[in-house]
């Protein structure tokens, strides 16, 4: 490690022969024991990883991911059934005892988490938290010690360790929380560095720079790196080597190039064909494919067949008869699969094309003109007088769209962007504090309370947690049948009968009708928000991160499924998301909110295509692309969005622009430029749209 | 943190000033006065009117009570009707003796509480966790002079281990005869200790299922390491503000136990007060305890925000 200067720690590196895998694990399974029955969460797992390689692990939620990286670990609640073996460097960590085992754990073994904020001790300074590790397992005395935690900060890319030690994790982004975490778990020099999903909850501009992070440790230390991850983009980005689980087993293990652009199981192809992508490409156009069906569930014992079979397009009689065992493809390929050569890229995608967009018509279903939202009011230190402490967050300023019958509108921007609270004015949960909010033509009130029964019905919205769009405790029936009741003037019968071909449009049979919301899956949850949206007709559905919360396969269902209802009834959305993948598949027009002021918007192609808003390249350039080929841009965006309690004097992105040209972006509001060839394209910058343009095509200058 | 202190505070002044006015129409709407209390039932009305006169009884009661805030602004709270003595003289003695009594019941509620409370959270779900919970829910719903006779039955009638009376002579202090203290004690800590027991043990459940006690684990720190460094700090940081919530609300406990064991404290001073309609001995109680529970609510809130450092008071 570059970054290390004392001789003690050359006791933490360890003989290992060449020929034996780090880790190994071999058929590795974990059955946990509920009051419901046994939980089998893990059925049968084993792949290996060297020194130095850093190996992807895929599938969709529930398929046992953490659950193997716990097994790992020796970590595992309750008293589960553990069987098959992990070997690293060839002993079976069976035989390690508690003592052993505390040894291992941060210091050969290490782990970073989901969740940062959630992993740190809340009040203990992140500095202490790290030196904990150091010392409870390397000979340091206290000043080495401190030497070596200050370095470690300094290796994950913080600045000012002596600032940054003394601080306690709330006082941190959640990208530098990630990166104490990260140090944490590099104190010891770990042979076996255990990552699960380590960049789920962080903003795509965040995740771009701790993946280079990652890329970065694996050139500079000699461990294995596991990283789970759900998102195909990430793992293309960093992993050597790509490990598919299904179901709790791993069903394809492949070189991350032969994996994207060769894959031999059903389901990797399957989730490869699901994802929108971020860059152009005939995705766009084709409809997204999504795996039917849900993942095989954990609570059945094994059935003796291909577990993947009641979702698999090749399946036949032989995988509902016998299961298959993993296979190899070739030197370093495998497959869980009975016929692994037949499987071809295009297997899911029948490349149906989709259905054009509705035409622009003149009258928009929604304007919003000079929309603005500040949060609080200022305060004084006391109470009344003295002078003032804490000033109100300017959310949303001078915010302008049109959305068009049918047409969908995305909105795109890191969080504290303000995505939310344009969302919220629209429909009058946060009421604005000025502008206009119009519904063809018509002016709507501020508040929810104080539009009538019609204006309500015409705007619905759709949460992330489709438990906050649902009422939870009332049984799905009551859910869709209440819109029905407040919004159509329908009779009981006709209602029953409506809120049956609701279900049934979103891919749920009446059964469904009795059954309590949180009995069922995110996916049907959220597909149950999406029947009872569509409900009363609604004119315009907004839509606040819909299927972030969701696993692509049933991403792609619940994508499709709102394609296909604003192509048979004309409906307009205005879509949230901070995946540029997904906004870009279902927008006709994008808009880029940057701490609350519009950066770019205009149609999609145009937004996401040079040139673009310096901000907008920079989102584009940090969304992972589920393309190993992909060549990474360089741009990065440090730091986070302003919370913004003044007017900016200049432009609003100036404190981290990275095409910043001097003074005028700091003293001067940029200028709405529109194109030429496009004029409802406008992006809010200094640089000449050519300009632009120049830079953003030349890879060259980009870099400098 | 200046907000909020000048928030909370005025917010205190404003609490004890209608909590005075509520206490001064009482004890003009109960019947009876100062002076029948005093004369008994064979006075006259001559003497009534006479004592009336010289206590001030004859002018309006705005009047009164606007004097008599007049004075406790300027730091006098005037005399007692009943011992022609200032009010403080009254209660400094008295106010000394409550304090010992519950100096006490917090020195062995609080530390044995915490500790019973860390290691029953530690090993939940065991039998000896089942048995302290079910004994501190009991604990928990008997009233003390419910606990206070039953401690008195067996300690001092059966065994005759303690007095059963906690009474002193008037000028002697507690401390002189520690053994009529521990009955008192006792009976206060009871739930007390129940509570904040059971408080500790839920918090404790709380965070060892937290993520971070997680990494402290899968750091390779030792179980001991986890629980003092990770567990207890946290688990501890609700439970002080319990604690200091309830130095107020055991003030409501020490009037009755005060009142079973005949100790002379503020509790039994303050029954006397109202027996006796002496108005301004019981205003003058009525601002101590209502001030105790405001500033012990203010405590309670700060030490939180001292301890925790996401928290920042405004
Ligand atoms: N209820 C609130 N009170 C105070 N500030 C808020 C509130 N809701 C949002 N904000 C602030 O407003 C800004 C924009 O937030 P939001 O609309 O939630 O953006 P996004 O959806 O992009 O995350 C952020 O600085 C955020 O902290
Ligand atoms: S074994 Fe059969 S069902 Fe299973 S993945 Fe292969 S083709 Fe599909
Ligand atoms: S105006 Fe200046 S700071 Fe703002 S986006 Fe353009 S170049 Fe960057
Ligand atoms: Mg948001």
């Amino acid at each position: 490690m570059a970054t290390t200067t004392t001789a003690t720690l050359e006791t933490t590196t360890r003989s290992a022969s060449a020929a034996q895998p780090l880790l190994k694990v071999d058929g590795l399974s974990v059955t946990f024991f509920t009051p419901t029955g046994a939980v089998h969460a893990v059925r049968d797992a084993s792949f290996e990883i060297k020194r130095g390689e850093v190996v992807g692990l895929v599938g969709e939620s529930g398929c046992g991911k953490s659950t193997m990286a716990y097994a790992i670990m020796g970590y595992l609640p309750g008293e589960p059934e553990v069987g098959g073996a992990v070997y690293l460097d060839g002993q079976d960590m069976a035989e390690f005892g508690p003592a052993e085992l505390r040894k291992l754990r941060g210091n050969r073994i290490a782990m970073v988490y989901q969740d940062p904020a959630l992993a740190l001790n809340p009040t203990m300074k992140v500095g202490h938290q790290i030196l904990e590790a150091i010392s409870e397992h390397l000979d340091l005395d206290a000043a080495q010690a401190a030497q070596r935690m200050a370095e470690l900060i300094e290796s994950v890319g913080l600045p000012d360790p002596e600032r940054i030690a003394e601080s306690y994790p709330h006082q941190l982004s959640g990208g530098q929380q990630q990166r104490i975490v990260i140090a944490m778990a590099l104190a010891c020099d770990p042979d076996l560095l255990l990552m699960d999903e380590p960049t789920t909850g962080l903003d795509v501009t965040t995740e771009a720079t701790i993946l280079d992070l990652v890329a970065d440790l694996k050139g500079r230390v000699n461990a294995g790196i596991l990283y789970v991850s759900h998102n195909l983009g990430v793992v293309a980005r960093i992993a050597d080597r790509v490990v598919v689980m299904y179901a709790g087993q791993t069903v394809e293990e492949a070189p991350v190039r032969d994996l994207f652009k060769d894959p031999r199981h059903p389901y990797t192809v399957g989730l490869l064909s699901c994802v929108p992508k971020p860059v152009a490409d005939e995705g766009a156009v084709t409809r997204l494919q999504s795996i039917q069906g849900s993942v095989f569930p954990s609570t059945q014992a094994d059935p003796g067949m291909c577990l993947f079979s009641d979702r698999c397009p090749m399946a036949t009689d032989r995988c509902t008869a016998e299961a298959p065992e993993p296979v190899s493809v070739s030197a370093a390929h495998g497959s869980r699969c009975f016929y692994p050569h037949d499987v071809s890229p295009d297997l899911w995608n029948e490349s149906v094309e989709r259905e054009a967009p509705h035409e622009n018509g003149k009258e928009p279903t929604l304007t919003v003109k000079g929309l603005h939202r500040v949060y609080g009011k200022w305060q004084r230190k006391y109470l009344f007088f003295g002078p003032k402490v804490k000033p109100p967050v300017r959310a949303v300023e001078n915010v302008d769209f049109n959305v068009g019958a049918g047409r969908t509108v995305g909105i795109v921007g890191e969080s504290g962007s303000g995505k939310s609270t344009v969302a919220r004015s629209i429909v009058g949960l946060v009421p604005r504090d000025s502008g206009d909010v119009e519904l063809r033509g018509e002016e709507l009130s501020a508040e929810a309370d104080e539009r009538n029964a019609d204006q309500k019905g015409s705007i619905r919205m759709v949460f992330q947690n489709p438990t906050s769009s649902l009422n939870p405790k009332l049984p799905v029936r009551h859910n869709i049948l209440r819109p029905l009741q407040k919004f159509t003037d329908m009779s009981a019968k006709e209602r029953e009968e409506r809120a049956c071909e609701l279900l049934e449009s979103v891919g749920l049979d009446a059964s469904y009708m009795d059954r309590q919301p949180l009995q069922l899956s995110g996916g049907q949850q959220q597909r149950v928000a999406l029947a009872a949206a569509f409900a009363g007709d609604p004119e315009l559905i907004v839509a606040d991160e819909p299927v972030s919360a969701l696993d692509v396969s049933v991403q792609a269902q619940v994508l499709n499924l709102l394609e296909d209802h604003q192509r048979e009834k004309g409906t307009s959305y205005v879509f949230i998301s901070h995946d540029l993948g997904v906004v870009r598949y279902v927008s006709d027009e994008i808009l880029v909110l940057y701490a609350g002021h519009v950066a770019e918007c205009g149609p999609a192609e145009d937004v996401l295509s040079a040139p673009s808003h310096p901000y907008t390249e920079a989102l584009l350039s940090a969304a992972p692309i589920p393309d190993p080929d992909a060549i990474p841009t360089p741009i990065r965006l440090g730091g986070s969005v302003p919370k913004q309690h003044e007017q900016f004097k200049g432009c609003f992105f100036a404190s981290r622009c990275p095409r910043k040209i001097g003074d005028i972006c700091d003293n001067t509001p940029p200028p709405v430029q529109t194109s030429p060839g496009s004029p409802t394209h406008e992006v809010h910058c200094h640089i000449p749209l050519d300009e632009l343009e120049r830079l953003q095509s030349s890879p060259v200058e980009s870099r400098a | 943190m200046t907000r909020f202190l000048v928030r909370r505070i005025s917010l205190i002044v404003v609490t004890l000033f209608v909590v005075s006015a509520a206490i001064f129409a009482i004890t003009e709407i109960l019947p009876g006065d100062v002076a029948q209390m005093v004369m008994g039932q064979g006075a006259t009305e001559q003497n009534l009117k006479h004592i009336r006169e010289t206590l001030g009884l004859d002018r309006p009661a705005p009047v009164r009570y606007l004097e008599w805030i007049g004075g406790v602004v300027r730091g006098d709270m005037g005399d007692s009707f009943v011992q022609k003595i200032p009010v403080t003289e009254v209660i400094e003695p008295r106010l000394a003796n409550s304090l010992i009594l519950a100096a006490f019941a917090f020195l062995v509620a609080v530390p044995s509480a915490v500790a019973i409370g860390v290691w029953m959270g530690v090993r939940h779900g065991s039998k000896t966790d089942h048995a302290v919970s079910v004994g501190s829910l009991v604990a928990i719903s008997l009233p003390e002079f419910v606990t206070g006779v039953l401690l008195i039955v067996v300690f001092s009638s059966f065994l005759g281990w303690f007095p059963s009376s906690s009474a002193i002579l008037p000028g002697t202090s507690p401390l002189t005869r520690p053994l009529i203290l521990v009955l008192p004690t006792l009976t206060l800590t009871g739930v007390l200790f129940a509570y904040i027991m059971r408080m500790t043990r839920a918090n404790v459940i709380e965070v060892l299922n937290t993520q971070y006690v997680r990494t402290a684990v899968l750091k390779g720190l030792p179980m001991r390491r986890v629980l003092l460094r990770h567990v207890v700090p946290n688990a501890m940081l609700p439970t002080i503000s319990v604690i200091a919530v309830n130095m107020g609300w055991m003030l409501g406990g020490l009037i009755i136990v005060e009142n079973v064991f005949a100790y002379p404290g503020l509790g039994q001073l303050l029954l006397t007060s109202i027996n006796t309609r002496d108005v301004p001995l019981l205003q003058t109680l009525a601002l101590i305890i209502a001030g105790t529970y405001a500033l012990s609510n203010l405590v309670a809130d700060l030490s939180y925000g001292a301890l925790d450092p996401r928290i920042r008071l405004t």
